[in-house]
């Protein structure tokens, strides 16, 4: 899953890891005392529980009805349309899929471990596979309504799950990645809505829906996590991009009124049943949700404290405020690992081995990351591996032997047996984002220590989102350059999400353009390994690529800062999105 | 971007002033009555206006600032390299500096503080800032200037075709909204040149070019209005009769006469230019380089609170520059205009 913020966008252009031990190694999540000494823990490994299938969800202690939460998302535009096929960015799913769009399966918080599970939603259980993967069977929920009071049937569920293969329709939803991918005829058969055909792949037999695959799919239960993979009201009621604006509601709350990179309003949906629901809670009446909210104004809210402050959530900190945050907030801010990790990726035919290790160490991720307005250790952390915390198999290596960090005379060393030196210097050719000023200070850190290490350095600004460049096969720049980057976040705690997505030959975020033949094969073996040996075969072959080709490097792992007010109540991060975990959310009456 | 008028003050002082060097002025040999020129006049009244005299100190002081900017930074030991902000910058503490203001004493390495976050000294980038912001301002007032006058003769001499022409573009350029065409055009610029090693060089010509593309029309009609009423004149029209050569007219008979309105609207300008460029590079247009007050500012507004002075250095910097150069030209206008008093 792709960023949203464009701010994180262009901080995936540059945003990189510094490597001093650190970080935190257990502690309590929303840690307690509020002073420097903060511990952070590392994200919890999110766990499938197919024991947690009947509703109503747990009841939360103190917990009252009523009141209206606001939320704050500083520099983040939100999504586009609410169209759940489409639906492919942090925000945009983390507030859909907690809130009105229902799905076959669910993230939800367990009170006990603190950490995020995957438990059934729609679906009376996490499915049932066939011997190799290849047919899953969900079973729908009985009792479950639309927003209209109607019976959601098991045709409308088939017939949403259809529509994601509409590459036409949805042409940036996740549906393009995995449904085309897995499902039969997934690169044949058009949509519903391109086509006019019905979908064969989805059988319907009473209250079960049958899933064919064209290969083997073991993590189909976490890709029914997405809202993409929900009911849509039959024929042209649900036909696009109309039906983007105002999508029928399943879960706890509805669209009140939406207006893109302003404003969400959701209110109660009275069809909403909480005993169909092992996982979403309907405490508030109304939230809101301010898209592109001014970062300064929105922590001032906070930091008040003022009437107007006490049910508010923010989904970001100025660094700025941090130490301030930290003192006058205490546990009222969050800090949560977002499942994502940010990249330098050099192109690989243009670099050896050799050079890209140097790049790594001639990095300066501390500083890079203090001049771009991250608190270090906390919003980043140093990265070893490809995969993030969080995931399950990720493996704990270190691809330069010891800890990557800024070390330019290393660096020099290692060009130096490349054949560069100071008359023949290897030529770093990137690109940054101009109008952010941080983002043109980290390249200032960045420049820095590429040159130390002795590298010829041209940083091109650019107007535009960089994926814009780096994405573009045709633009003159792009191919000018021999260092680009990509940031990205797990769509559910596998490899799968990872590895391929970035590193599989011809991907589309695979920016550096990475090619191994016996790489891609191995990841399409993956897929065929019995499900309990996938997590650590993931974490093996991150191990293998980065100590053998060493194509890609991860800068950071990235967390997020959540600030909230003194009337909400249960506030926790959601670690399998990285977002405020909506579902819990209560607040306190006066 | 323009401060208010602030004439007021200075008209009051002016009228109070005694009288100096006028025809009953005495002081130079007895009762010899010295013939004075016109500016010769306007001069010496400037000379006895404390306030023109101190703003003329000022700005003289900025300018010398901006030439010799390296030079400055040479002697304080100072430079605008990027440096490695660990160890100077306190990671947990919102980017402020351990060294310094605001939080430590006086560091006489860095006069003026580093800046938070990026760890850069202060004071080097203030003077770059100050000579980017000198440089871009009296380049673009040359040039509008320039263009200005000479299309303003050109049209008033003129009249007919000419006239209408000159006339159509003036008010075109008027219309044309300054901050849409500022934001268009840098991205543009930037899209072009990026990737050309001489890029902040080129950055900051085109900001000369976008201001004075900007700033010439008003002059151009000063004086295209009173080119209109001095061709009627007798003057003019015995060197008509004389045959002399239009160029000549133009150079020599009406370009003395509107040296006042030239020398008042380019005063008025220069501050405006220098305000200007402070608020485009603010918005992110122009300077992006960080050598601009205009982007101090704008880095500086988030550390309001932590760390005013960082803030208050390129804010002092610009009001007090805007603030003399306003005033002497409000002098200046003064001091030229006959009917302010004898």
């Amino acid at each position: 899953m792709r960023r949203s913020k464009p701010l994180a966008l262009l901080v995936g252009a540059s945003m990189l890891t510094l490597a001093a031990c650190g970080g935190g190694d257990g502690g309590d999540n929303n840690g307690g005392a509020a002073n420097d000494d903060r511990e952070y823990a590392a994200a919890d490994e999110i766990v499938k529980n197919p024991d947690r299938a009947e509703g109503p969800a747990y009841e939360i202690e103190d917990a009252t009805e009523g009141g209206d939460i606001t939320v704050y998302l500083p520099g983040d535009p939100g999504p586009s349309t609410l169209e759940p096929a489409e639906g492919w960015s942090v925000t945009g799913n983390s507030i859909q899929q907690a809130l009105t769009n229902r799905s076959l399966t669910q993230y939800a918080r367990n009170p006990e471990t603190g950490g995020m599970e995957l438990i059934p939603d729609l679906a009376t259980d996490l499915g049932t596979p066939n011997e190799d993967f290849t047919e899953w069977t969900f079973t729908l929920r009985e009792g479950v309504k639309w927003e209209n009071g109607k019976d959601i049937t098991p045709e409308e569920l088939a017939f949403g799950i259809s529509r994601t293969l509409d590459a036409e329709a949805f042409p940036s939803g996740p549906g393009t990645e995995y449904s085309r991918h897995y499902f039969l005829d997934g690169t044949t058969y058009e949509g519903p809505y391109t086509s006019g055909q019905p979908y064969k792949g989805v059988e319907v037999n009473g209250r079960d829906v049958t899933i064919k695959m064209a290969e083997p799919f073991p993590d189909m239960d976490w890709w029914g996590a997405f809202m993409a993979i929900g009911p849509a009201p039959l024929g042209e009621a649900a036909a696009p991009p109309k039906y983007g604006r105002d999508p029928l509601a399943t879960g706890p709350y509805k669209i009140e009124s939406f207006t893109p990179t302003d404003e969400l309003v959701l209110v109660k949906n009275e069809q909403w049943d909480p005993a169909t629901d092992p996982g979403r809670h309907q405490y508030p009446d109304s939230y809101t949700f301010k898209f592109n909210a001014d970062p300064a104004q929105t922590d001032q809210i906070l930091l008040s404290g003022n009437t107007a402050s006490e049910t508010v959530i923010s989904t970001d900190l100025d660094s700025v405020n941090y130490q301030k945050a930290a003192s006058e907030l205490g546990d009222r801010m969050v800090q949560q690992s977002s499942q994502c990790t940010s990249f330098q990726y050099p192109v690989y035919d243009k670099t050896t081995k050799g050079v890209r290790q140097a790049m790594a160490l001639a990095i300066d991720y501390e500083a890079s990351w203090l001049a771009g307005g991250q608190v270090p250790g906390v919003t980043r952390v140093p990265a070893n591996s490809i995969m993030p915390p969080g995931m399950a198999g990720k493996p704990d290596y270190n691809p330069l032997g010891e800890p990557t960090e800024f070390n330019p005379e290393k660096a020099k060393e290692l060009l130096a047996e490349e054949g560069y030196d100071e008359s023949n210097p290897f030529k770093i050719v990137m690109i940054y984002y101009e109008p952010d000023p941080l983002a043109v200070k980290t390249n200032d850190q960045l420049v820095r220590g590429f040159e130390e290490a002795g590298f010829d350095v041209q940083a091109i600004p650019v107007q535009v989102d960089p994926y814009d460049i780096w994405l573009d096969p045709n633009n003159a720049t792009n191919k000018k350059l021999t260092l680009r980057g990509v940031n990205w976040c797990s769509d559910w705690p596998s490899g799968l999400t990872m590895l391929p997505s970035l590193l599989r030959t011809g991907a589309v975020y695979n920016t550096g353009g990475y090619s191994n033949p016996a790489i891609d094969k191995k990841m399409d073996e993956i897929s065929l390994l019995p499900a309990e040996e996938q997590a650590d075969a993931w974490g093996a072959l991150d191990e293998e690529i980065q100590t053998t080709d060493f194509p890609i490097i991860p800068t950071a792992y990235r967390n997020d800062l959540f600030t909230h007010g003194t009337r909400i109540g249960n506030f926790f991060g959601d670690g399998a999105i990285g977002a405020p975990n909506y579902k819990d959310l209560y607040v306190i009456s006066k | 971007m323009s401060l208010p008028p602030v004439s007021t003050e200075t008209l009051g002082h002016l009228s109070d002033e005694p009288v100096d060097g006028g025809p009953a002025g005495g002081g130079k040999g007895k009762g010899s009555i010295v013939g004075k020129s016109p500016i010769q006049i306007a001069l010496s009244r400037l000379l006895h206006d404390k306030v023109a005299v101190l703003c003329l100190i000022v700005v003289v002081l900025f300018a010398l600032i901006a030439v010799f900017a390296d030079a400055l930074m040479k002697l304080f030991g100072v430079t605008t390299d990027t440096v490695r902000p660990i160890g100077l910058i306190d990671q947990l503490g919102g980017g402020l500096p351990l060294i310094g203001p605001p939080n430590n004493g006086f560091d006489p390495e860095h006069p003026f503080g580093i800046a938070p976050g990026t760890a850069s000294d202060n004071l080097a980038y203030w003077l770059a800032g100050a000579q980017t912001s000198m440089m871009i301002a009296a380049l673009a007032t040359l040039v509008a200037s320039v263009v200005g006058v000479t299309l303003g003769l050109l049209a008033g001499y003129a009249g007919g075709m000419v006239d209408r022409i000159i006339s159509f573009f003036i008010d075109f350029f008027l219309t044309v909204p300054f901050l849409l065409a500022a934001l268009t055009i840098a991205p543009i610029i930037s899209e072009r040149f990026g990737a050309e090693p001489n890029y902040p060089t080129i950055q900051r010509w085109t900001l000369i070019t976008v201001l004075a593309m900007f700033g010439w029309m008003s002059i151009a009609r000063l004086i295209r209005g009173e080119v209109l009423s001095l061709r009627e004149r007798d003057f003019i029209q015995a060197a008509r009769v004389l045959g002399m050569p239009t160029r000549r007219i133009l150079v020599r008979e009406l370009l003395p006469n509107l040296v006042a309105p030239i020398v008042v609207s380019v005063s008025l300008m220069l501050p405006t230019f220098v305000a200007a460029e402070a608020g485009l590079s603010f918005l992110g247009l122009g300077v992006t380089d960080g050598k601009s007050w205009g982007q101090i500012i704008s880095n500086a507004t988030d550390y309001f609170q932590t760390y005013p002075l960082y803030l208050y250095e390129p804010l002092l910097g610009i009001v007090l520059l805007v603030v003399a150069l306003n005033l002497l030209g409000d002098a200046i206008r003064d001091a030229l205009d006959p009917k302010t008093r004898r």
